[in-house]
């Protein structure tokens, strides 16, 4: 199946993958609704999207206790809104962290890969983000490690 | 002859197992489900409390899908005795039902405090659809509602009694709130933003006796100070619907006794969810959990045992959320683990809390509480089952996340933990949609 690549070192923290993001899932430009977040890396030195996996358990579908996570064509797990009953299971139960909560519908989101054509990778102006036939893997690891070493030796980890 | 399942419990573990072996068998088999109740959700129910879905929507299934599913079903009979030798089950109604193997999975029922007049009339427990009705009927807008236990379950409920218009007080014999979920610091953080919101709370109090009076209820404590109420809802523990299996030859100790495929003493006898004592993920002991995720993943594994698979289950790890006035609590694993290395973050007027608690280099604990609104605060919650869950070797990460507990996001990932989740599934194959319905074959 095609997944977000993510290649963290073009990231320059734009914001825009996010504003395109929560226009597709919640109908406006609110950063804090969308389902990619561009992560401040090393005192906001740097920045990388973080986003669902599409990881191959689906944690986050087989603990919703009333079946409203389901996958779509794009091969996406999908909340579906009619079913969800914001009991919060699946934002525990996704090991990613990846699963969000809408307090004003009491509805969980996620990424659905806005169905097959991910708005995040059309906005990204530097190709950060590409939509392709890869297995996934752990786009920012070496990315946060490096960063985090750094912290770690200039100021043996403390603010 | 196909093989014949006996499913004993339609909830959520037997539910799972069910789908399973459908999705699994290799050969066409005979599935029989025995279940006391319609198969429902029970975590569901306290969105049925407030109305906010319809009695509809607690259902896991219908009749139909359970037909479709080539599912023969006793739905309102009860096990009565389970043969272990001639693998048949007494059901209450005296009919008998043979199995090549079977699965228990009975579930728990609620307890009440042992007082005076905790059976009388408009004193509840909330654990079944039935007695949630009996609190729907109960409750109206103005109505005074006592909560006698400040555990997991109250807790469940808090949000719907407000939103029915009710006024609440919840009264516990612990000097403090949610005693086996959060500790002592978080707890105060919960209790000052409930008291903040309205609610009641008086710890430190045992129930004595509860009366009648004049229409409305007394609820008497040793300590003094009666509270007069109209509705009280006991939420004083749960015990696991075990008795009808005392002579059956099954090990049991708090619950059933099972091995990593989920099989107790009985090779052919299976159990899951609440009644199965299995591996906890963290301490790799035997526990009991009461929990929708242990309950769904013992089922599955069960599941495809039953189905000719060979899956052995890692252990379960305990994971609890709860969101009471828009305020989120979760604990993780072995959070009260005084053995452990122990890291505290607190945003006061944030009312934000964190602990982490560490066993060498990998975290084995953790609780976090936030404001439902901070997103921050919901990516955390997931980073850090992700972190226990693996038992990630965080290295030198760990000083980092003890001097950054709000910044869980870069210890996450710099440890790898999400490539150490990517290949990992409880089956051994990717998790199907729930919505398609399991090919028989
Ligand atoms: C109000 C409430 C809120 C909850 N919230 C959460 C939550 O937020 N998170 C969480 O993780 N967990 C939560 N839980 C706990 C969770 O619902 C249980 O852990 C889960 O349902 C256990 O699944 P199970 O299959 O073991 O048992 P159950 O789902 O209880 O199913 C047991 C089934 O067995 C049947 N049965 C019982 N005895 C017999 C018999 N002798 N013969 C035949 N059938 C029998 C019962 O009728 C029932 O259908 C909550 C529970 C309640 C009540
Ligand atoms: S939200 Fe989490 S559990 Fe669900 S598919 Fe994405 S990464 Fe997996
Ligand atoms: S919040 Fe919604 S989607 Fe998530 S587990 Fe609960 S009902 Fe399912």
């Amino acid at each position: 199946m095609k997944v977000l690549k993510i290649t963290p070192e073009r990231c320059t923290g734009c914001l825009r993958c996010e504003i395109a993001c929560s226009y597709v899932q919640v109908g406006a430009f609110q950063p804090a609704k969308s389902v990619i977040r561009v992560s401040p890396f090393e005192g906001h030195t740097s920045y990388a999207p973080y986003t669902c996996t599409q990881c191959a358990e689906g944690w986050c579908m087989t603990a919703c206790p009333v079946g409203a996570i389901t996958i779509n064509a794009a091969g996406a797990k999908d909340v579906l809104d009619d079913r969800c009953v914001g009991c919060k299971l699946c934002t525990i139960a996704c090991p990613y962290g990846t699963v969000f909560y809408d307090a004003s519908t009491r509805k969980a989101f996620k990424c659905n890969l806005c169905g097959g054509d991910p708005a995040c990778v059309h906005a990204c102006p530097t190709a950060a983000i590409e939509y392709e036939e890869v297995a996934t893997r752990d786009w920012l690891h070496d990315f946060a490690a490096e960063r985090a070493s750094h912290v770690l030796a200039t100021n043996g980890g403390r603010r | 002859m196909p093989r014949r399942h006996l499913i004993i419990g339609g909830g959520t573990a037997g539910m799972n197992a069910m789908r399973t072996i459908r999705e699994e068998e290799r050969e066409p088999s005979e599935i029989t489900l025995v279940s006391a109740e319609k198969p429902y959700s029970r975590m569901v129910l306290p969105y049925y409390l407030d109305r906010s879905i319809a009695e509809q929507h607690v259902f896991t299934t219908s009749a139909a899908l359970l037909a479709q599913w080539k599912v023969k079903t006793h739905v309102g009979r009860r096990a009565a005795a389970l043969d272990t030798k001639a693998n048949v089950c007494t059901l209450d109604d005296g009919s008998k039902v043979e199995y090549d193997d079977c699965l228990i999975a009975t579930g728990s029922s609620a307890v009440r405090a042992p007082v005076p007049g905790a059976d009388g009339a408009n004193v509840h427990s909330f654990w079944t659809l039935d007695e949630c009705r009996g609190v729907i009927a109960s409750v109206t807008p103005g109505s005074h509602v006592v909560m006698i236990g400040a555990g997991f379950i109250s807790f469940t409920i808090l949000n719907s009694i407000l939103a029915l218009g009710a006024k609440l007080t919840i009264v516990e014999v612990a000097p403090r709130i949610l005693p086996r979920m959060i500790d002592d610091a978080g707890a105060e953080v919960i209790e000052e933003w409930l008291r903040a919101h309205g609610v009641t709370i008086r710890t430190n109090v045992k129930v004595t006796k509860i009366e009648d009076a004049r229409g409305k209820k007394r609820v008497k404590f040793a300590s003094g100070g009666d509270l007069v109420c109209d509705v009280v809802i006991m939420a004083t523990g749960i015990k696991t619907n075990l008795e009808w299996l005392k002579d059956s030859g099954v090990r049991m100790n708090r619950g059933i006794i099972v091995d990593d495929h989920l099989r107790s003493n009985v090779p052919n006898v299976y159990a899951a969810g609440d009644v199965a004592e299995g591996r906890d993920l963290v301490s790799g002991q035997p526990a009991l959990h009461a929990i929708e995720p242990t309950a769904q993943e013992h089922g599955r594994v069960v599941g495809a045992n039953m189905a000719g698979k060979d899956v052995a289950y890692k252990g379960s790890l305990i994971i609890n959320i709860v969101e009471v006035c828009h305020l989120d609590a979760a604990s993780f694993g072995a959070w009260d683990d005084a053995k452990a290395d122990t890291v505290v973050g607190a945003k006061r007027d944030r009312s934000a809390y964190r602990k982490y608690l560490f066993t060498g280099d990998r975290l084995t604990g953790a609780i976090i509480i936030g404001r439902s609104g901070d997103v921050w605060t919901t990516n955390d919650v997931g980073m850090l089952k992700g972190l226990v869950q693996t038992g990630v070797r965080l290295g030198r990460f760990k000083d980092y996340l003890k001097a950054h507990p709000f910044d869980v996001k870069t210890a996450y990932i710099a440890s790898g933990t999400a490539g150490t989740l990517l290949p990992e599934t409880v089956l051994g194959r990717p998790a199907k949609a729930p919505g398609e319905t399991p090919v028989a074959v």
